[in-house]
């Protein structure tokens, strides 16, 4: 709640200093949506989905500008430091900001405060998956042997101090297991990975993968969510399994830099929710196998900090552990 | 033979006037792609998916795979015309392609690699018609272990045939490697080497350092020499002679080999192959020293692995859905927007519309040659342009293309300083390719070595146990060892060098 009051303060200051008459007119031109992933990913599909869709409500068009690299750093830096007017927003994929945050190596030049979530759109739960023909037929089978050799069985994430990365640690600790932790740099390696016997098992989300569950070529072990995934039915989620301290997913959401005028915060809002609560945009969301989950204003805001909240204590491990 | 049938079924939609039509504009758009430096495939094939959002799903990726190709060719024009790599892949096709146009044979390099990328392209569909699907599981076997061993023994290659040039190779081999491990660690995510300059946290681009190496260095070159045109000799062939013919089938045949193995392999990327073209074309030449002073085999080999290089790296993507380039990754990401998932069900729900893409494959590469042969001359004639004209459009031309790549101003400084840097380099004759090399491989081979490491758990015995990795790590060991104990056999690689 603290950050939401701030970056309320913060747009109304900003808002009293800025232009009054911005609001009014706003938007004039077309507005750039920042994505720090490139072309071709999942956070990249679903942020054109929706630029294509609420371009149509806003009145003016949305280019999509991909400025992947560094784990998303690059991209949230420059929404970070773009000019507060509303032409300029970002795709802010969380717990991803966070971790950047948290990891004091990374010398990031944003903090909490340097965006103002405006809305979300996608909650895309964390699947544990391993090769359709892998001896792990659950995720018990996989805990146990993890814990019967200990840093013998390899688990791979997207990128250090992704969400994949986070859920490995909670995994472990639920688990009282310790995995062979390897970093890959996004979900088709994993792929490869795993298919050609590199690795054992990979951490990921289900947007990425639940295609080749549902076709039997890789085997679900278990949605890291309290509930199972309209997606994957059979797959069990971490909560019936007995694990509900692993919750994690990637959400990804619409987020402006800090001082962008709380009115014009409000006409990105209206246009954006619209659109994700529009039924083509739920066809074409569930075509990818992206679950959408609106959160605007308090509720997003809240689920902001309390993801900085959780991450932090993951981070702190996963430091210790470099 | 069932897949024949399915693929006459393809070929029988893929000819139909519309697709047709998609596949021209596709062909059309990708080479000016090509064309434009700084606008490489996958920057370019992701602008142009809104165009394909109004097309049906096979049409939209008949014209997206057309506009990947295309953008393949496209790049070889300017590094024949004016030494400026259009697109990564054709850096390669400058050593030679650029040296063979201020000779006055602009037209053959042009026209060779317009029929070496329709070989290669056409050759390696047919390749994965017949073995796409146990082909692709096999590359999976290439691990993590192999792929560095690859990169390694790919570095070396480039170094130990440099020649008499050997130690000059291996400094800027080095050089190439040091600018490499700028940005953030692939695996610890810590920024290095970037003396807090945001725009270094994703290393220093590719594409304006060598823009700045070869097209700024030429530039001033050209201006220092006061020549009157970019090219000063006379135009002498609009297309490839005879003999020039007859000189590049051996080229072609290897380069398509060369190019379809590596693109099977994710994750390789475009320039690899086009490298291991080259230097296998050169090592299997009786007179290697005409390489890099216009040897029309250089740009066959490198012109002809590409595109089987582009079309074989459709394989990793139909049959598993693994994309193994950022540009087969931007497509892969257009054909899921257009409701297909690319992965080994598609060839069971969907074979309808694999199979006219993949005939729309062979029209495409057919299209390609018959869209650009009849411009190759018109292409040449630029060089008749005035050097004063045709030097502040070229300028203009990189300034354009380093900034459009990521909007960034920064990237034009890199480009303008790395143009000097060429220009020393040129002067004090140190060989330029084996640092740009070394800058492509360095972010790979060391993510893929730290992987492997994370693998075995910090042991580097995981490399004794895996026969291919060790056999490629072999290789380079055999030639410097060849080399440094049998000089005198070897004596004619040695008057010439890479570049």
């Amino acid at each position: 709640m603290i950050i939401r009051r701030r970056t309320l303060l913060a747009a109304t200051a900003a808002a009293a200093v800025a232009s009054p008459a911005l609001a009014q007119n706003y938007p004039r031109r077309a507005v750039q949506l920042i994505v720090a992933f490139p072309p071709g990913g999942s956070t990249d599909v679903g942020a054109r989905i929706l630029a294509a869709a609420a371009e149509k409500d806003l009145g003016q068009p949305i280019t999509v500008v991909n400025k992947g690299g560094a784990g998303g750093q690059i991209g949230f830096t420059e929404v970070a430091r773009a000019r507060p007017d509303g032409y300029t927003l970002g795709f802010l994929n969380l717990p991803a900001v966070n971790t950047i945050i948290l990891d004091p190596e990374r010398k990031a030049a944003f903090n909490v405060d340097s965006f103002i979530p405006v809305i979300n759109q996608v909650l895309d739960p964390g699947l544990i998956w391993v090769k359709g023909d892998s001896p792990y037929k659950t995720l018990a089978d996989l805990t146990e042997a993890a814990r019967k050799a200990p840093g013998k069985i390899s688990a791979c994430t997207t990128g250090i101090l992704s969400d994949d990365h986070l859920a490995i640690l909670m995994v472990q600790e639920a688990a009282k297991c310790e995995f062979r932790i390897v970093h890959f740099d996004g979900g088709a390696q994993q792929i490869s990975g795993v298919l050609g016997g590199h690795v054992d098992c990979a951490f990921d989300n289900v947007g990425g993968v639940f295609k080749r569950v549902q076709s039997g070529e890789v085997r679900g072990l278990a949605v890291t969510d309290s509930e199972r995934s309209k997606f994957l039915p059979n797959v069990p989620c971490t909560k019936e399994l007995g694990m509900p301290t692993v919750i994690s997913s990637s959400t990804r959401g619409v987020g402006a830099p800090k001082g962008t005028p709380a009115d014009v915060v409000k006409v990105i809002e209206t246009a954006f929710l619209k659109a994700i609560k529009s039924p083509e945009m739920l066809q074409k969301m569930d075509a990818v196998g992206l679950a959408l989950k609106p959160m605007v204003g308090a509720e997003y805001a809240k689920y902001y900090a309390d993801t900085q909240a959780q991450a932090k204590k993951y981070t702190e491990w996963a430091l210790k552990q470099r | 033979m069932e897949a024949l049938g399915h693929l006459l079924q393809g070929f029988a939609a893929a000819l139909t006037p519309g697709y047709l039509l998609y596949a021209f504009a596709g062909c059309m758009l990708g080479t000016l792609i090509g064309v434009l430096p700084g606008l490489g495939p996958a920057a370019g094939t992701a602008i142009l998916i809104p165009l394909t959002f109004s097309l049906d799903a096979t049409g939209a990726i008949i014209m997206l795979c057309a506009i990947y190709y295309g953008a393949m060719y496209g790049g070889t024009i300017t590094s024949v015309l004016i030494n400026v790599p259009g697109e990564a892949a054709s850096v390669v096709t400058c050593i030679d392609g650029h040296q063979m146009a201020k000779q006055g044979r602009a037209g053959s390099a042009l026209g060779i690699a317009a029929i070496g990328s329709f070989v290669g392209g056409t050759l390696a569909t047919v390749a994965l018609v017949a073995v796409a699907m146990p082909l692709a599981s096999l590359a999976l076997k290439f691990g993590p272990a192999e792929f560095f061993a690859l990169m390694v023994a790919g570095l070396c290659l480039v170094v130990g045939l440099a020649g008499n040039n050997m130690l000059a190779a291996l400094l800027m081999t080095v050089i190439g490697l040091l600018f490499a491990m700028i940005g953030v660690d692939p695996v610890r995510g810590a920024p290095r080497f970037t003396f807090g300059i945001e725009e270094l946290y994703d290393g220093v681009g590719f594409v304006p350092v060598v823009m700045g190496l070869f097209g700024v260095a030429e530039l001033l070159l050209a201006a220092e020499k006061r020549q009157t045109h970019m090219v000063e000799a006379e135009l002498k062939s609009w297309m490839p002679t005879g003999a020039e013919c007859r000189q590049s089938v051996g080229a072609i045949g290897r380069g398509t080999v060369v190019g379809f193995v590596l693109g099977l392999i994710p994750g390789v990327g475009a320039i690899v192959p086009t490298f291991m073209a080259y230097v296998l074309e050169k090592r299997v030449s009786k007179t290697p020293e005409r390489f890099g002073k216009g040897a029309i085999e250089g740009v066959a080999s490198a012109e002809t692995a590409n595109n089987a290089y582009a079309n074989a790296s459709m394989v990793p993507l139909l049959a598993l859905g693994i994309p193994s380039s950022p540009t087969i990754a931007v497509l892969m990401g257009a054909f899921i927007v257009n409701g297909i998932t690319p992965g080994p069900f598609l060839f069971k729900e969907q074979p309808q519309l694999v199979w006219t893409v993949i005939a729309s494959f062979f029209v495409g590469n057919a299209l390609l040659l018959i869209l650009n042969l009849p411009l190759v001359g018109l292409w040449a004639k630029l060089l008749k342009i005035p050097f004063s004209y045709m030097c502040a459009g070229v300028l203009i031309f990189c300034v354009i293309g380093a900034y459009g790549l990521k909007q960034s101003l920064f990237d034009v400084w890199v480009m303008l300083g790395f143009g000097i840097v060429g220009y020393l380099l040129r002067k004090l004759d140190f060989p330029i390719a084996p640092a740009i090399l070394a800058l492509i491989l360095g972010p790979m081979m060391e993510r893929s070595l730290r992987t492997t490491l994370e693998i075995s758990g910090g042991s580097f015995a995981i490399f004794l146990d895996r026969p291919v990795a060790l056999g490629l790590l072999a290789v380079p060991v055999i030639v410097i060892a060849f080399l440094l104990f049998k000089p005198r056999s070897l004596a004619p690689l040695r008057e010439s060098d890479i570049e």
